[in-house]
């Protein structure tokens, strides 16, 4: 589950994406074209809106849409999960539902959303959710399923409460798979949030993504990427990697001889 | 205090038979028998990790506090030597205390994979006592250690359940040799279901070696 050392030097970060906004500005330059912004119209976009707040406000407004389905996606989807991991006929019942939630396009349960309870938060939210509990459930269950069954024995002989059976035996277990879950949710999260902003949300970034689309106005569109981009950069170095790096410290310690 | 009323078992081909026994504060019972035959199914069914065995299956364990050295040692490879001990109900200093009793004074903060198999299994026991066991269970282990380590958990052992009388073991080997230092009692398992063929309280000399004679020619291949 290490995904640190699939990565590749830090160095090619710093030469792969410059070059690429290099290759971009000779084009954009090229092709004088309103549809192509150089990078420095977009920076001047970035700014702009910056200044003016309207950046802050809609981004700020996708993240708490964001942070609202994350958190209750992955509270559902684990539970779900768990259940289903550890209770074959839990897993009978939900797993057909799974296969379909699963395969029903994201468009369609936010469509249905919609019509069913109006242009609302409430069901903005809900149709983010719906989206990624399936996702959540299948990652927890393979962890519920892997559950280390001499670990559960010895909680029973020596009489682990329900809790330290939880807190001590199984949340250290699942915590790759919670770790794959919330990587691959917020990924797949934050892209269902604009479009659930774009089709019914007066705010947000997928609301203003809709206004520049609706001018043709490329230089906004990529500004609000990129400044979303930024975001979801941060959350992944500030938040994610330092508790992965956290809990998983037990993984290889060096071995000790006598 | 503890009485072992196994009976067979309902589903088709069974690993125990009937299993009749009587525990006593004192008993130090080595199990021996042929590989595979349920020695740690017999074990696990002490231990109240069995389901299927009805509650009348074993009277008295409820009572009893039991600690159990499995082959692994199943501390919790996230947790530290102390912090395993303070799961179990020890304080802070009696984790101390019974990790220096195994011989790992001062290894209070390393985490189990951190050590070597040996001392692993040691800081097992040391969980294993920090329950304040009646009885003891041991599963194998003296397996796969090499034989200075071997001995020296056998001094160990021995020395645990001489200063304390009143605890009962109960430890599965392959190995008669461990039964002489050990025990006072050999149990021997055999047969398809598995029942105990012997029930021997060890005491004219000599006991042990014609039953270790006797497994030799049941068992040619285990000696």
């Amino acid at each position: 589950m290490s995904q640190s050392s699939d990565r590749p030097p830090a160095w090619s970060y710093w030469v792969v994406l410059p070059s690429f906004v290099l290759l971009w500005a000779v084009v954009a330059w090229l092709l004088k074209s309103p549809l192509l912004p150089t990078p420095l119209n977009v920076l001047d976009t970035l700014m702009r809106e910056s200044a003016s707040g309207e950046l802050w406000h809609h981004l700020g407004a996708t993240l708490g849409r964001v942070v609202v389905a994350f958190i209750l996606a992955m509270l559902l989807g684990t539970a779900i999960g768990v259940v289903m991991g550890r209770f074959r006929t839990t897993n009978a019942l939900f797993d057909p539902m799974l296969v379909l939630l699963l395969n029903l396009p994201a468009l369609v349960t936010i469509i249905l959303m919609y019509v069913w309870f109006g242009l609302v938060e409430v069901a903005a939210v809900m149709a983010v959710v719906i989206n990624k509990v399936p996702n959540v459930a299948v990652t927890v269950r393979e962890g519920a399923r892997s559950l280390d069954y001499r670990l559960e024995e010895m909680a029973t002989v020596y009489g682990f409460t329900r809790w330290q059976r939880f807190r001590e035996v199984w949340v250290p277990q699942l915590f790759p798979y919670l770790m794959a879950a919330t990587r691959g949710g917020l990924a797949l999260i934050w892209k269902i949030v604009l479009v659930v902003e774009l089709l019914g949300r007066s705010s947000g970034v997928g609301f203003q993504l809709h206004m520049a689309f609706q001018v043709f106005d490329v230089a906004a569109i990529l500004a609000y990427s990129l400044a979303f981009i930024a975001v979801v950069q941060l959350i992944e170095l500030a938040i994610l990697q330092p508790l992965e790096r956290r809990s998983s410290r037990w993984r290889q310690p060096e071995v000790a001889h006598a | 205090m503890l009485e072992l009323r196994i009976a067979g078992r309902s589903f088709s081909q069974p690993v125990l038979g009937e299993v009749f026994a009587t525990i006593e504060r004192g008993d130090r019972i080595c199990l021996l028998g042929p590989s595979g035959i349920g020695k740690t199914t017999l074990l696990n069914a002490i231990a109240g990790l069995d389901k299927t065995l009805s509650a009348e299956a074993i009277i008295g364990r409820e009572a009893l506090r039991v600690g159990y050295l499995f082959q692994e040692h199943r501390l919790l490879p996230w947790r530290t030597l102390t912090a395993n001990l303070q799961l179990v109900g020890a304080t802070a200093e009696e984790a101390e205390a019974h990790l220096a009793s195994v011989g790992l004074k001062g290894y209070g903060h390393y985490l189990p994979d951190q050590l070597s198999l040996g001392m692993a299994r040691r800081a097992a026991l040391a969980r294993c006592l920090a329950v304040k066991p009646d009885l003891l269970l041991l599963d194998e282990p003296f397996a796969s250690l090499d034989p200075v380590m071997a001995g020296e958990l056998k001094t160990l052992i021995a020395g645990i359940l001489d200063t304390d009388p009143g605890m009962a073991m109960i430890c599965v080997t392959h190995d008669g040799g461990d039964a002489e230092i050990l025990a006072n009692r050999l149990w021997y398992l055999d047969g398809k279901p598995a029942r105990l063929q012997w029930d021997d309280r060890v005491g004219e000399p000599g006991l042990i070696d014609s039953l270790l004679g006797r497994l030799r020619q049941l068992d040619p291949a285990d000696s």
